[in-house]
């Protein structure tokens, strides 16, 4: 977004200079989807486009806190948000038990619980001074953990029929309430970064804490609060994941981890912090999911499917690494 | 004997024009001092004649004959080298490591020889003895030095080739001023033993202390040559500022009688301060001397909350005692910080980024972009900073431009009391002038400026009063006729000024 912004007030008003890395991961997404129609007659239209859409808007949600942890910089990441995920389609699952009336509240305490363990890992990571890669993978190991105990395996509830209508069926016409929810916090995390004082804070922090902490940033407070929000929003993803699948499973956002991540990269945020944007996170959802939609359309082996999904993600941020020779 | 002559070198990047016409002599046992503004064009000189960037046009004689260099390597194999304020050393690896990186002496051509590595990095920081801790041994990692003792190191690098030539680009810029003067004493060393010596500073008196003759750059060209000897310091600035629009210093003025006292501090101690104390008032400007890092740096950093200390500040006739810097800036403090690209700035963000970052919370959620833009073009037309426009990121401006923007951030917020660490290092002559010219009007609106200035001319002729740090105590306090050059150097050594006063009285608590 910035970055958009910035370069109209540059004096070379140059195309490369405005192909900036979200806008380059949204031209893929429409080169992809087209090609997919080259490849396999049948695949271009209205409601793949929305199926498409509509799987993306998934992993766009759970990758949106993520975004934020990245963007903070210390090497920040947030590997719980998979099993947090899991927690929160659990959690939704087991105390709502089919039931329409409760599914505000029990989705409020599940934010709640989100947001305490995104607060814990933001703890740890400031005040123990633990590496966010060490704290947030033994966070999900914990959580993991709590699933089986008190679970034991079995998963016992019902996902409220108002759910599913919401989330995942035909809402307006053809397109289910899900990328409305999407959309809408599109728009929220654009606020949240660019127009609140905690959004340029965190850009602050993540560039560099020093400059930060000397204009008055508390970072600490940033940091942690940052970490809760990751919580909170992978809690939330899991809720909306529950209206989708309708039923759970012990490693149901198993899936999600690694994709979260690239998601954010393929968005064009640093991975060294300080620079990114949720838009960018959005298209690199769609180019993931697209890339998965085509690789699967055309039947190939999971393992094949894996390879290239890999190699693409290189291919990309080498682009993105060449783009910032131009001084981004 | 050597003798190295540029003529008309001329430097193009794109369409801009680095170098129009650089013009330099200089040989055996001859130190010639290369001045002019930032952007004038020294620097690229410099590359030229190193071997780090090939000119478009002129030549270069190296003893009468056209050389052309290809690389920094060429040029060293001719006896030409560069110390340069920009480090170059690997911080992972040993000061001896450094020193002999890439001409390592060999044993049988093979095998390094470890032996002849130390002892001859012993004696090449023996040069410094006195001057650099005596714990600092050829094994010591880099990574444990301090800034200018990394300098140092990088100044015995060049010398360790047993260059014909050396050119020392701002490599004062981070050195104390005893070794400043023990690099001086060298210099003369080497200029006898038939060494030829660029001097590139920002810092007049050094250039009168150690230079035979100076070559003015203004904009890319060569204006002039003259003897050190024949010249005044009046006479240089005058061929470096285009117009000769020659720069009056404000005149130092001491502060209104009576103006209420905006800072009291009492026995302030920190890891590096051992119980300092004094008072600031409203409209004065109160400076801060010494050699560097004796402490200066966290008196500043203390006040604002930003380091843990002990002690008892009192602002306003408030007892205070910050904890982080928000609080200090509630209180209206404001501190500018002496590493810019560090701690100043949020290089890949906008002006408008940087200049809205401390008032914040003011602009309210969601922010009030619109009054933030006109409050930010407020103070880039007060600061007269050049830029594209307030969306164009920081780090597309000149450096001046850029210490304006650390500066104007803080004006946004009208502050009762300023902290300035170094604020002009590195900043060009012209930017210098408007700073002090904005610190005047600063005073006159009644701020209370705090200032620790590494450049002890800029004490003497702003402040009416300045605090000179030794080893973390203040060693002298020098006020009205008292600040002149003898005094301020004498208690910068720690000696002992007769009326030094150590601020003994306790506050009556």
């Amino acid at each position: 977004m910035t970055t958009a912004k910035a370069k109209r007030g540059s004096f070379v008003p140059n195309f490369t200079s405005r192909l900036t890395p979200p806008l380059i991961a949204l031209i893929l997404a429409i080169v992809l989807f087209l090609l997919g129609g080259v490849i396999s007659p049948g695949f271009v239209n209205a409601n793949q486009a929305i199926n498409i859409v509509r799987l993306a808007a998934f992993l766009g949600i759970i990758a949106a806190g993520q975004t934020l942890v990245i963007i903070s910089g210390g090497e920040g990441i947030d590997l719980s948000v998979a099993s947090v995920v899991t927690l929160g389609a659990i959690l939704t699952f087991r105390l709502t038990d089919g039931q329409d009336a409760l599914i505000l509240p029990v989705l409020g305490l599940v934010m709640l619980v989100g947001a305490g363990i995104g607060l814990v890992n933001g703890l740890g990571i400031v005040f123990l001074r633990i590496p966010p890669l060490v704290m947030t993978l033994a966070m999900a190991g914990v959580v993991q953990g709590v699933i089986l105990q008190v679970t034991r395996g079995e998963l016992e509830g019902e996902t409220p029929d108002l759910m599913r209508t919401l989330i995942a069926q035909p809402l307006i016409g053809p397109i289910p309430g899900v990328i409305f929810l999407w959309i809408g916090l599109g728009i929220a995390m654009w606020l949240l970064l660019e127009r609140t004082p905690y959004g340029k804070m965190l850009f602050a922090v993540g560039i560099n804490r020093t400059t930060a902490m000397l204009s008055g940033v508390r970072v600490p407070l940033v940091v942690v609060l940052t970490y809760a929000m990751s919580g909170m929003l992978a809690a939330f993803g899991g809720f909306v994941l529950l209206g989708f699948t309708d039923i759970v499973f012990l490693n149901l956002g198993g899936r999600y981890l690694f994709p979260s991540i690239a998601a954010v990269v393929v968005g064009g945020t640093l991975l060294s912090g300080g620079k990114g944007s949720y838009w960018g996170t959005m298209s690199g959802a769609l180019v993931l999911q697209l890339i998965n939609s085509l690789l699967q359309a055309q039947g190939l082996p999971e393992a094949t499917q894996s390879i290239i999904l890999g190699v693409v993600l290189l291919v990309l941020i080498s682009i993105y690494g060449r783009q910032r020779a131009f001084r981004l | 004997m050597v003798t190295l002559s540029a003529q008309h070198l001329v430097k193009r990047y794109g369409g801009v024009v680095a170098l129009a016409d650089g013009n330099l002599e200089v040989q055996s046992g001859q130190v010639v001092a290369l001045i002019g503004a930032n952007g004038s064009g020294k620097s690229t000189l410099s590359k030229i004649i190193t071997g780090v960037v090939a000119p478009n046009e002129g030549q270069l004689l190296l003893d009468g004959q056209s050389v052309s260099f290809s690389s920094p390597l060429a040029a060293r194999q001719k006896g030409i080298t560069a110390v340069y304020q920009e480090l170059s050393l690997v911080p992972e690896m040993s000061i001896s490591e450094n020193i002999w990186l890439s001409h390592e002496p060999m044993r049988y051509g093979v095998r390094l020889d470890r032996k002849a590595m130390q002892k001859r990095a012993q004696e090449l920081l023996d040069l410094f003895k006195g001057t650099i801790p005596a714990s600092l041994t050829p094994t010591t990692p880099v990574y444990d030095l301090t800034p200018d003792e990394r300098q140092i190191v990088e100044i015995l690098k060049a010398i360790s080739q047993d260059p014909q030539l050396v050119i020392f680009d701002e490599a004062t810029a981070s050195l104390d001023s005893a070794q400043v003067t023990r690099l001086f004493e060298l210099i003369e060393d080497w200029k006898s033993a038939g060494m030829a010596i660029v001097f590139v500073s920002h810092r007049m008196d050094e250039i009168f202390r150690v230079a035979d003759q100076a070559t003015v750059l203004r904009n890319g060209s060569h204006v002039g040559t003259v003897d050190i000897a024949a010249t005044s310091e009046r006479q240089l600035v005058q061929m470096m500022i285009e117009g000769a629009a020659a720069l009056e210093r404000e005149a130092r003025e001491p502060v209104a009688a009576g103006a209420p006292i905006r800072l009291d501090v009492r026995d302030l101690t920190t890891e590096k301060l051992r119980g300092v104390s004094f008072d600031l008032r409203d409209g004065e400007l109160l400076g801060i001397g010494g050699l560097q890092g004796q402490g200066q740096s966290d008196l500043l950093l203390a006040i604002f909350g930003a380091i843990p200390f002990q002690g008892a500040l009192t602002l306003s006739g408030r007892r205070v005692h910050f904890s982080h810097p928000r609080q200090a800036m509630k209180q209206d403090v404001a501190f500018v910080p002496g590493d810019r690209g560090n701690e100043g700035l949020l290089l890949i963000r906008s002006i408008l980024d940087n200049l809205m970052l401390p008032s914040l919370r003011e602009f309210g959620t969601p922010l009030r972009m619109q009054r933030a833009r006109s409050e930010a073009g407020a103070v880039s037309d007060d600061l007269s900073l050049v830029m594209a426009s307030l969306d164009a990121p920081v780090n597309s401006l000149s450096g001046g431009n850029a210490q304006k923007v650390v500066i104007g951030k803080w004006l946004l917020r009208d502050p009762k009391l300023l902290l300035l660490n170094d604020p002009t290092k590195g900043v060009d002559v012209g930017a210098k002038g408007e700073f002090y010219k904005l610190l005047a009007d600063l005073r006159h609106q009644g701020t209370a400026i705090l200032f620790y200035s590494s450049d002890d001319e800029e004490l003497l002729g702003l402040c009416d009063r300045v605090l000179v740090m030794h080893d973390g105590r203040i060693s002298a306090e020098l006020a009205g006729e008292n600040v002149t050059r003898e005094n301020l150097v004498a208690a910068s050594m720690g000696a002992t000024h007769h009326d030094a006063s150590h601020h003994k009285e306790e506050p009556t608590a």
